[in-house]
């Protein structure tokens, strides 16, 4: 019988190698490759959690509406990622830099 | 009838006033004219020398016309005064004004006649120097001090003037201010002047500290307050307000210890010396005696004749082994001085001054001659290139025949130095020397001593004049002799020299003074000083003395005659120690040097030492510790204070940056942070 922790663990597993990707990648495409393990880390937790409601299966219908929300969301950072890279002609992150003060 | 009178008078009264009056102006205007010449002469352009010369010699020329009416105006008639309110202080009022007496005119008279040959021999004299308008603007300020030096009825003013002609003396010895040795000679005359300055400063102090007043007719005039009993100086306060005189009288007229300034002063134009150092300045002195002659105790009167003596006997001894033309006449003026302070001395004022006045005309009359002889050795030497001093009559001889007119004329102021019968100079001189055996009647053997004295230096007088008379025109021209290829073409020179020289040479005969040319008890001059002794012939002095006097006189002569001309052996051998004594001027100005100007260099150069090392010393140490304290301070200042201050934005700036880096618009960096504060946070929370 797997038992939730085991599930916590992967999923904070999961989560702490997304935020590594984001944290050190040089390309945005990966970057967005790390929000999404993240995310699916945070999903893998509405599931697991949704064992306690067997009735309605809340988690399960939770995580439903977030991996949809996930794809519109990987969408539109595909399309400004695709927008950097015309005008910077780079999707390093390092290079765009123009948020600084 | 009594009212018609009483207005006769008044009208009397009025007239005479303003004829008095009238002598006043004129006799300011004589004064004032070349002060005026010398403000016009001091504002012409520098290139203007003729005009220069003409200007000053109008003026004396007016001064002297102005003067002779003054002198007829006033001689033994009653004396002019008048003055008015010059300042005040606190209750003291000052006056200033022209006191005319018979001193006064007679000296006013005598500067402008005497000025006045001497400016139309300068204008000949000088008429190559570049500098000529310098020369007539100085000249005409002298005669401009010297004139108001004898008008003054103001003891301020008379000091004023005093000052003002040794100063313009200064002036005219450097005249050739290029040459070092005018410059010390006109040092010397000025320094030693200022001695005598002092001195009369001080006797006029005490005299006004006395008689609170400094008019010279209340002090000295007719009722005199010198002489009264009521104020008697106080004995210490006599001596000292003497001294103060004495030394005005030495330093002006050159009398012992302070003479050694004129014969030094012969450094300037010969006419200069002709008019200052001979008849005009160096007579301010026997003026001053003159002016302040009641105040004088008897005691103090032997001491001037004893002074006057000394120096007239030292000069004359002086002058004969002397080699330089002009410093053997310096010598003689000096020697000449002498005699006047000495017949001040023994009483015989109105001889004095009647001295005074004979001497200015021929010893003026001598120093032109030798202006001119000069002048003429000058061109041979210019001519020849030759190396030798001008002045040398050793260098000259025979220029009688070259010279007639100039050889006459100096004949003539010779024989009247020597005091021979015919001329000016036997009156005044013979008459001091009667004067002084008379004096010397009834009194010890000591007293003999000065009219004794007096007769031996009327005979050197003699035979230094003779030698000079004689090196210098007769026998052979020294110089020809040696270089046989010179030729002279000298002469008498222009009518300027001509004019100056008849005039003078006429001033120095009998008739001027005297009709009668053997007696001097007639001469005209002598009735005009209240002092008049020995004017009658009483005894038997009165003849031998002039008689022996002169026979000798003429013996002396003749013995420098056989010996300078006839070349026989000399009266004094060159080596023996009488004629170096003589030579070196009786070494007076070799024991000035060593015992006076010496030390006082000596303390100067230790005070200059004190004040370069201990003085300077003390200042540069406080100087070096106030650097070295600043230097302190500075580094305190830089490495402290400002450190602290740097420290201080360094570390902000430090923060800052630190503070920046993490706004570096890496989105990543962002990420980072956030989790490492989250993380932060969690750790803090967890653990405490």
């Amino acid at each position: 019988m797997i038992s939730l922790s085991d599930f916590l663990i992967v999923s904070a597993g999961l989560f702490c190698i997304g935020l590594y990707i984001i944290l050190t990648k040089r390309n945005a495409i990966q970057v967005l490759i790390g929000i999404e393990l993240m995310l699916n880390a945070a999903i893998l937790n509405l599931v697991a959690f949704g064992k306690y409601d067997r009735l309605n299966n809340g988690g399960q219908m939770f995580a439903l509406f977030a991996i949809v929300l996930a794809a519109a969301t990987t969408a539109v950072a595909l399309a400004i990622i695709l927008n950097v890279y015309k005008k910077y002609k780079t999707i390093d992150p390092n290079n765009i830099n123009e948020l600084r003060d | 009838m009594h009212c018609v009178s009483t207005n006769i008078l008044i009208t009397l009264e009025n007239f005479l006033q303003a004829i008095d009056t009238l002598t006043i102006r004129f006799a300011l205007a004589a004064v004032l004219l070349p002060l005026l010449a010398f403000v016009i002469n001091f504002c012409l352009p520098k290139k203007s020398n003729k005009v220069a010369g003409w200007i000053s010699t109008l003026a004396i020329l007016a001064s002297a016309v102005l003067s002779v009416f003054v002198f007829s105006k006033v001689w033994n008639q009653h004396p002019v005064h008048q003055q008015q309110l010059w300042f005040t202080i606190g209750s003291t009022k000052l006056y200033a004004g022209v006191l005319l007496n018979n001193l006064s005119v007679l000296m006013l008279l005598l500067v402008s006649l005497i000025a006045l040959p001497v400016h139309i021999y300068s204008t000949a004299y000088m008429k190559s120097d570049e500098n000529i308008k310098r020369y007539f603007t100085w000249l005409s300020f002298f005669c401009f001090s010297m004139l108001a030096l004898v008008v003054v009825d103001s003891l301020v003013l008379f000091y004023i003037f005093w000052e003002l002609v040794g100063f313009s003396s200064y002036l005219l010895i450097g005249f050739w201010y290029t040459r070092p040795k005018a410059i010390m000679a006109n040092k010397k005359a000025f320094i030693m002047n200022r001695i005598g300055d002092i001195g009369l400063l001080t006797a006029i102090a005490i005299l006004f500290v006395v008689y609170r007043t400094f008019d010279i007719d209340q002090l000295f005039g007719a009722n005199a307050l010198v002489r009264s009993t009521d104020f008697q100086l106080p004995g210490g306060w006599q001596y000292v307000a003497f001294g103060g005189i004495f030394l005005a009288v030495a330093a002006k007229s050159a009398q012992f210890p302070l003479h050694t300034w004129l014969p030094d002063a012969m450094e300037g134009p010969t006419s200069v010396s002709a008019l200052i150092h001979a008849a005009t300045m160096v007579a301010a002195g026997v003026f001053l005696l003159g002016q302040f002659y009641p105040m004088f105790t008897g005691q103090e009167l032997t001491i001037l004749a004893i002074i006057g003596l000394f120096t007239a006997f030292m000069a004359a001894t002086i002058a004969l082994t002397q080699n330089d033309l002009k410093r053997i006449l310096a010598y003689s003026t000096i020697s000449q001085l002498g005699f006047m302070v000495m017949a001040m001395g023994i009483g015989a004022y109105s001889s004095s001054l009647f001295h005074l006045a004979t001497h200015a005309f021929f010893k003026c009359l001598l120093f032109l001659v030798a202006g001119i002889v000069i002048h003429e050795v000058q061109h041979i030497k210019d001519e020849y290139k030759l190396d030798i001093d001008p002045q040398n009559v050793l260098y000259m001889g025979g220029l009688r025949k070259k010279m007639p007119l100039t050889f006459i004329a100096c004949l003539i102021g010779a024989i009247a130095l020597i005091g021979l019968p015919l001329t000016s100079g036997y009156l005044s001189k013979d008459g001091i020397l009667i004067q002084a055996f008379e004096w010397s009647e009834g009194k010890s053997w000591l007293f003999k001593l000065v009219p004794i004295g007096a007769m031996l230096t009327s005979w050197l007088t003699a035979f230094y004049v003779t030698r000079l008379v004689v090196k210098v025109f007769f026998g052979e021209f020294k110089l020809a002799q040696i270089n046989p290829h010179i030729k002279l073409h000298i002469n008498d020179g222009g009518w300027q020299y001509k004019v100056s020289l008849v005039f003078l040479a006429i001033c120095c005969l009998f008739p001027l003074f005297s009709l009668n040319p053997v007696l001097y008890e007639h001469a005209w001059l002598l009735t005009g000083f209240p002092k008049i002794t020995g004017l009658d012939r009483v005894n038997i002095y009165h003849t031998i003395i002039p008689v022996g006097l002169n026979i000798l006189s003429l013996f002396v002569i003749y013995w420098a005659y056989a010996v300078y001309v006839m070349e026989k052996a000399l009266p004094l051998p060159e080596a023996g120690f009488l004629f170096r004594f003589s030579y070196h001027e009786w070494y007076i100005d070799k024991f000035y040097n060593t015992f006076i100007i010496k030390p006082v260099l000596a303390l100067s150069k230790s005070a200059r030492w004190f004040d370069r090392n201990i003085i300077d010393g003390f200042i540069h140490l406080l100087q070096r510790t106030g650097i070295a304290f600043a230097k302190v301070a500075e580094w305190t200042d830089r490495y402290i204070v400002d450190g602290i201050l740097h420290s201080i934005a360094y570390t902000v700036l430090g923060i800052g940056n630190f503070a920046r880096s993490f706004q570096g618009g890496k989105v990543q960096y962002y990420l980072f942070s956030m989790l490492a504060i989250i993380l932060a946070i969690f750790l803090f929370k967890t653990l405490f």
